[in-house]
């Protein structure tokens, strides 16, 4: 690429367009089903498909342990991996700031094609459009996807039963925590990076063990806790879970005791929450250490017929607490 | 884990035959919210009663205050840099959240050196730090006084609701049978001021914040209130010695001085506030801006004040949970995740 910047002329639709995708994206996303057309035309096995899309506008759009390019790869493959669905095909649309350092690009669509080479998904279509300076920050990206449903797969946030464990594949809060500190509003340095990753493999790893999956979702957005308290909802059940068995590491653990904020609550990108019957459990747990991105899997607590809607925390002293529901901005106490 | 046995034993097998209760005042908002995080009332037994005194900044901020910041940001068009919590505290029309959408500009900050930064790299804006809190915070708004004295800015001044704790505990003695207190503080002040308010009655634990910690501190409160006179002991030698932290205080005592200080609720404590000395009085926001003098008007359904001192709990205030919410607070206990309110709104009755 011979400019150093994206300029709104590589939105026009003109020769600069073809230049940018072609030496950009292109580049980096080719593949036998990449369309120059105006849709792509794929060929999808008989059964159940997933569907779903994403958008992604993380502030700074880099950040130790990837940038947003990589997000917006695993994001879309977790929800889709969390209907047990093979990831197989995605779109992707960008909306990028007049003045965008062509170099941060290139590293943007490099990470998303590592990150769909390793998730096993083919980019297929996509979009460039450039806004002017000052109307988006730096990049958005909004990802589409499709998986096709594995047969002995069945799950969703309404089939959580009492008797149920509820596992977490890898220790809390790192996405979030990185985050907080990348815009460095707080002056605290800490040695923590996000959990940032595809979990396809790991969700494979799961079924391998047992069909008998009620519920997989992935942690993003308001974190373990908040998702808890959805499935607790939907499925009409209580939660119950034990503090010292949620795994945190000890860095995200300190920064959040600096800030008065609760792991529980901070977002994951690469963490599940399971829930399938306690005697299944621990195989499934095994089988999730076994693998990358899940080595600290980790059963957490149990569902319950009492107490429905609601998630208890039974505390480290021996006593118990309701988990305050999330709510609100994330914001650092003051002593 | 053996303390936190000890002390869960000590505690459940507290038992008193004459009706009474014995009351607990925990007086740091830190110790508020890991109370309720531990659920730690549900080990207490019938006769021992924890109340949430006023020992969260947010809380005790008066309303008056932030009217001031808010005609600060509004009216003066300065740039009011404050911690996150007081954006959203209800002044008598708005909160700084609510001057904000009106085109205040608030940058929140995590520390006062912050905002003397933020001034130094802006000298076109007129800079204001809402200095509240208690001696754990004031050392740190001494400092960035000091710094932009240094630095000689003309576009930095603070507006200051700095207070102290040993008046407050005098002004709560009749709430409360023993305090908690907040170790935090003494690892600033030292223990000579509260060791010295046994001679008038008031008693007192100082408490760490794990869980063995407090637990412990709650245990030797229970054992030492049975002796039947007034009581201090430091429960959190790892960190409060009885020194204190000479050069915190040394810092203090050179950039401010005590005052009376009006606290949310309880009303004017004579010298429980800390006010810049005439030398730095360039770097106050309410001489530097003219300020007048503002009463601000609480709303009359909120029961903070009460709350504060323990007269009731959260759950008997009529807004409670209804009008005011952690997501539309009325009062100022509804706001910081350390409040009183807001730590039994978020538990629910669990507390």
């Amino acid at each position: 690429m011979s400019e150093k910047y994206v300029t709104l002329a590589h939105g026009a639709g003109g020769k600069q367009t073809s230049e940018l995708i072609d030496q950009v994206f292109k580049a980096h996303f080719s593949n036998p089903n990449l369309t120059a057309d105006d849709a792509a035309v794929l060929s999808v096995e008989k059964g159940k498909i997933a569907f779903t899309t994403d958008g992604f506008i993380v502030s700074p759009y880099e950040f130790a342990g990837g940038n947003i390019g990589k997000l917006s790869i695993c994001g879309t493959v977790n929800d889709l991996s969390c209907m047990g669905a093979k990831p197989l095909y995605l779109s992707c649309a960008f909306v990028i700031e007049e003045g965008f350092p062509m170099e941060k690009l290139e590293e943007i669509a490099a990470a998303m094609e590592k990150t769909a080479k390793e998730a096993g998904v083919e980019i297929c279509a996509g979009d460039t459009k450039v806004a002017g300076k000052g109307q988006v920050d730096s990049v958005f990206i909004t990802t589409t996807g499709i998986g096709k449903v594995m047969e002995n797969a069945n799950t969703s946030g309404k089939l959580a039963r009492p008797g149920d464990a509820v596992i977490v594949t890898g220790d809390i809060g790192r996405h979030g925590c990185t985050i907080l500190l990348a815009r460095d509003e707080f002056g605290i340095e800490a040695d923590v990076t996000s959990d940032c990753a595809p979990l396809w493999n790991n969700v494979k790893a799961m079924f391998d063990v047992t069909d008998d999956i009620h519920v997989i979702r992935d942690a993003t957005r308001g974190g373990v806790g908040t998702v808890l308290y959805e499935i607790a909802g939907q499925s009409g059940v209580g939660i119950s879970l034990e503090s010292e068995k949620i795994p945190v590491a000890d860095e995200v653990r300190g920064v959040c005791g600096m800030l008065g904020l609760e792991p529980l609550y901070l977002a994951c990108e690469g963490r599940l929450v399971v829930f399938a019957p306690k005697e299944k459990a621990q195989d499934i747990v095994n089988a999730l250490r076994a693998c990358k991105y899940s080595e600290n899997a980790a059963i957490i607590g149990e569902v319950t017929e009492e107490n429905a809607g609601k998630v208890i925390m039974k505390t480290e002293i021996g006593s118990q607490t309701l988990l305050p529901q999330p709510g609100g901005e994330l914001l650092p106490r003051i002593c | 884990m053996d303390s936190i046995n000890n002390a869960k034993e000590i505690i459940s097998s507290y038992n008193r035959t004459d009706g009474k209760k014995l009351r607990i005042m925990e007086v740091c908002g830190t110790h508020t919210h890991e109370i309720f995080r531990l659920g730690i009332r549900k080990l207490l037994p019938e006769s021992v009663e924890l109340i949430s005194g006023p020992g969260c900044p947010v809380c005790v901020t008066p309303v008056g205050f932030i009217d001031e910041a808010v005609m600060l940001a509004l009216d003066k068009g300065a740039t009011v840099c404050t911690f996150g919590d007081l954006i959203r505290v209800p002044g008598t029309e708005q909160s700084l959240a609510g001057a904000r959408s009106k085109g205040a500009k608030l940058k929140t900050v995590y520390s006062p050196l912050d905002a003397v930064t933020y001034a130094e790299e802006r000298p076109e804006e007129q800079v204001v730090f809402l200095a509240v809190g208690f001696e754990t915070t004031t050392p740190s708004a001494c400092l960035a006084v000091k710094k932009a004295k240094a630095a000689n800015l003309k576009n930095f001044s603070v507006l200051g609701a700095n207070k102290t704790m040993p008046n407050a505990y005098k002004a709560l003695k009749n709430s409360a049978d023993a305090f908690l207190y907040p170790g935090h503080v003494n690892a600033i002040t030292g223990t000579k001021l509260c060791e010295d308010m046994t001679k008038q009655g008031v008693s007192g634990v100082v408490a760490g914040f794990t869980a063995a910690e407090l637990l412990t501190a709650l245990a030797v409160t229970i054992e030492l209130s049975q002796k039947g006179e007034p009581f201090f002991r430091n429960c959190y030698t790892r960190v409060v010695k009885p020194e204190g932290n000479p050069a915190a205080l040394k810092l203090m005592d050179k950039v401010m001085t005590p005052c009376d200080s009006e606290w949310r609720g309880l009303g004017v404590i004579p010298m429980s506030g800390m006010v810049l000395k005439d030398e730095y009085a360039d770097f106050d926001a309410r001489k530097k801006f003219g300020l007048p003098k503002i009463t601000g008007k609480p709303n009359p359904a909120c029961r903070c004040g009460d709350v504060l001192q323990g007269k009731c709990k959260p759950c008997d205030c009529k807004v409670f949970g209804k009008g005011c919410t952690p997501m539309h607070p009325i009062g100022a206990c509804m706001v910081s995740n350390e409040g009183a309110c807001s730590a039994y709104y978020q538990y629910g009755l669990e507390g």
